[in-house]
């Protein structure tokens, strides 16, 4: 072999394990589009549902008006804007603040909130269970968005303190000679450079409340379902009778603002998921 | 100059609104999950909470059921970390390749599995992956010539099918912090190792993978706390089953708690959980500021 070949085979061999990852990560979302799109998409092969021979919108109208579809996605949609519109309030200050005190004090309160992101779900869900019997807000919308709350702050504020940090000293210093007031230099001049952060927060937040299940699944009661509740009552068979098309359909419209938010505003997603991995 | 002392009150105004919401939102949860679980508590007579003290705990860690959700929590726990971290490392380093172009929209179809409901994630897998007549896995097995499975109907192998479901899940982040530490080796770096002869495997063990020391510590604490924790995806896959091989120590909470009605155990259960991962963070901050932060 030339070096010139080898080079080439390089090439195909690197695109092509992408090439068979990227097909592994597509293929369960794919796989949902294509059973929602076909009428019958019982007892057949993946490769026969993506011929999409038996192609109907069927499944849609289903999923839309069988099962109180719009309910579930009003509780999901108020929650989870609520989640964030209200993390961002309480943290984007926090953090602010911890990079602005001094160094063992700040150490000791990091530590407070990094050990808290590693709480398990489930020692929360639990005792909120009990809490919000006792103070009569289980099955609302503002219970479920307090147990939301308890894992986003958290994650919010170490998140948020990466990027405070990177705002250099000298800008905040020159502000204080201009005579700007504590109010001033936290809101005009550090929070615009942490710009484009706190958009990735908030995408982030969106999609993890969105996602959420445990806390829904014990707290939610009836009332303030969401729609991962919704979809497993699907599967329960009572609405759709176990029916592979109509929970497809479903899942569809669950995951779709996700993967939107993945495509067209990945470049947020990924500068947040790596932000702590810099400093740590 | 602002003073020392103006400096530091300066902080805590915008610190304390934001601390005493944390505390109260997640301290009091935590508080009274330990309180609890020093207490029989049922749903069916809440009103009736007696103080047992730790005989919970005692008759928790004698539970041949919670053994057994511990390991299978350990198994699972440790299945992921192995998966996510080993394809991660693999799939960065492909996509860091010279000759790769694009790499914003490869690394946006990576995402996906990530941001994917959990919940939808495993209710997809379950119907179209490792279903046993139809599903993808079997598909592809018997095009081979291979043995259909009952994956996830099967004791022997739900548990594997749930580590890799969930792999699928966590394995983007892997990528993208590896990808992400990868672009930040210099160029010479990698050129020095062709110039000594160094072939991609070659370059991978000894360039990139004492580069990515810091990293690796830090993905995988990411991915032991998700997996530690998991239940959405267990839940939609398997419920837990078949018989118990899949009762992940979440599920067994919640089915104490929630099913059983019985919330002192439930609790017990929690806390426990709560005591295995306040000990690995504490090892991890202790780990990586001694590795990694003093010099």
């Amino acid at each position: 072999m030339t070096p010139r070949t080898r080079k080439r085979l390089n090439v195909w061999v690197v695109h092509a394990l992408l090439g068979i990852w990227v097909i592994i990560c597509l293929l369960p979302p794919v796989m949902l589009v294509a059973a929602s799109l076909n009428r019958t998409a019982l007892f057949r092969t993946p490769l026969d549902l993506l011929t999409f021979r038996d192609f109907s919108l069927e499944n849609f109208q289903v999923a839309f008006t069988r099962g109180d579809f719009w309910f579930f996605f009003t509780n999901s949609v108020i929650i989870s804007s609520a989640a964030v519109v209200i993390t961002l309030v309480v943290c984007v200050p926090l953090a602010y603040g911890l990079t602005k005190i001094s160094g063992r004090t700040r150490q000791a309160v990091s530590f407070g909130v990094l050990a808290m992101r590693f709480i398990p779900y489930v020692v929360l869900a639990l005792p909120l269970f009990l809490i919000f019997v006792n103070l009569g807000l289980s099955g609302s919308r503002f219970g479920l968005l307090l147990a939301h709350l308890s894992i986003h702050i958290p994650f919010a504020t170490w998140m948020l303190v990466g990027f405070f940090d990177t705002v250099p000293h000298e800008l905040e210093e020159a502000g204080i000679v201009d005579g700007c007031s504590p109010w001033n230099l936290f809101w005009d001049v550090s929070l615009p450079v942490v710009r484009s952060g706190v958009i990735a927060l908030a995408i982030l937040v969106f999609i993890i409340s969105w996602n959420e299940y445990l806390f829904a699944l014990f707290l939610a009661g009836n009332d303030a379902q969401p729609l991962t509740v919704g979809i497993t009552r699907f599967l329960g068979g009572t609405e759709a009778g176990a029916e592979y098309g109509i929970i497809a359909a479903y899942a569809v419209l669950v995951i779709a603002p996700v993967i939107l938010f993945a495509l067209f505003a990945n470049r947020y997603i990924v500068s947040g998921m790596t932000a702590g991995a810099v400093k740590g | 100059m602002a003073s020392r002392r103006e400096k530091f009150t300066r902080g805590w105004w915008f610190i304390l609104p934001g601390i005493t919401l944390m505390v109260l939102i997640v301290g009091a949860p935590l508080a009274m999950g330990f309180y609890y679980s020093l207490h029989d508590v049922f749903l069916y007579s809440f009103r009736n909470q007696v103080f047992v003290g730790l005989e919970n705990y005692r008759r928790v860690l004698e539970d041949p059921l919670y053994i057994n959700a511990l390991r299978i929590t350990t198994i699972f726990t440790i299945g992921c970390l192995v998966f996510a971290v080993g394809l991660g490392i693999l799939i960065a380093f492909l996509l860091n390749a010279r000759q790769v172009k694009f790499r914003s929209m490869w690394l946006a179809l990576f995402l996906i599995p990530f941001v994917m409901t959990p919940v939808v994630g495993g209710i997809a897998w379950r119907f179209f992956i490792w279903q046993q007549e139809f599903g993808v896995v079997n598909q592809v097995i018997s095009l081979f010539g291979g043995d259909m499975r009952y994956w996830l109907l099967d004791r022997e192998t739900a548990l594997l099918a749930t580590i890799i479901t969930n792999s699928w899940h966590l394995t983007p982040l892997s990528v993208l912090v590896f990808y992400a530490a990868l672009t930040t080796i210099p160029d010479e770096l990698h050129e020095a190792g062709r110039v000594d002869g160094a072939g991609p495997f070659q370059a991978l063990w000894y360039i990139v993978l004492p580069m990515l020391r810091p990293h690796i510590l830090f993905v995988s604490i990411i991915i032991i706390t998700s997996a530690f924790r998991e239940f959405d995806m267990i839940w939609a896959l398997t419920g837990g089953g078949p018989g118990r091989s899949t009762t992940v120590l979440s599920i067994f909470a919640y089915n104490r708690g929630i099913a059983n009605q019985d919330m002192g155990m439930a609790n017990t259960i929690a806390f426990t959980m709560f005591v295995i991962m306040a000990t690995v963070a504490w090892l991890y901050i202790t780990v990586y500021r001694r590795r990694f932060q003093e010099h």
